[in-house]
């Protein structure tokens, strides 16, 4: 199982109901192959930065998704054949997720250490402004 | 060595190192807008100081994001 983030555009001229239904196809698509659609976000209504389909503008609907590579295969198979999704992407995100923790944890140990170096264990809020880490 | 310069130069420094900005995500828009000067070409570390490890997640995301129509490929 992998991470992925599905967006899509639909054609502006769409109704609401239609973007819901769309979502729901692409949704039961991913839970019958055994993935999980964790996130579904309408992004409302943005301005295209360039002519796509003839549309100046669409809206955007993004999937958060786990799942295998063949359910991918099958939504996007899916957004193709669609008439009212003018453009869609996929991104892995699960090598990103693991970089930002990798990232977080080293920062973690950092100021662990730090700390201990100047004897504020006790004081884990270090009062110094080089180590505030930003929260998360 | 040339002639000496006279003035001063400020030393760049990344703007994702000091800011401690980790994500390079395709989706903020409005982060990757300051690194695509007006022609919506990807600024060159030369000028925008950005280091190397962080200039390439940064033109990954401006690639995403131009896929996705959120930023031009070319504009005049």
């Amino acid at each position: 199982m992998r991470n992925y983030e599905i967006m899509f555009i639909v054609n502006p001229t769409a109704a609401d109901e239609d973007v819901d239904k769309i979502n729901g196809q692409i949704e039961g698509v991913i839970t019958a192959g055994g993935g999980k659609a964790e996130k579904i976000e309408k992004l409302g209504k943005r301005r295209l930065a360039y002519i796509v389909k003839k549309f100046r503008e669409g809206s955007f609907v993004l999937f958060t998704v786990q799942a295998d590579g063949a359910i991918i295969r099958e939504v996007e198979r899916r957004l193709r054949v669609m008439d009212l999704v003018i453009k869609y992407l996929t991104v892995r995100m699960d090598d990103d997720m693991k970089r930002l923790a990798k990232i977080k944890a080293h920062r973690q140990k950092r100021a662990a250490h730090r700390g201990r170096a100047r004897g504020e264990a006790s004081d884990r809020r270090g009062p110094s402004p080089a180590e505030q880490m930003p929260e998360e | 060595m040339a002639m000496q310069k006279q003035y001063y130069r400020r030393k760049k420094v990344c703007k994702f190192c000091v800011e401690r900005i980790d994500s390079i995500n395709y989706k903020d828009v409005k982060l990757l807008s300051q690194f695509v000067p007006e022609r919506s070409k990807i600024m060159p570390r030369r000028i925008s100081g950005v280091c190397t490890p962080h200039q390439r997640l940064l033109s990954d995301a401006i690639k995403k994001a131009r896929n996705i129509a959120l930023l031009p490929f070319a504009s005049e």
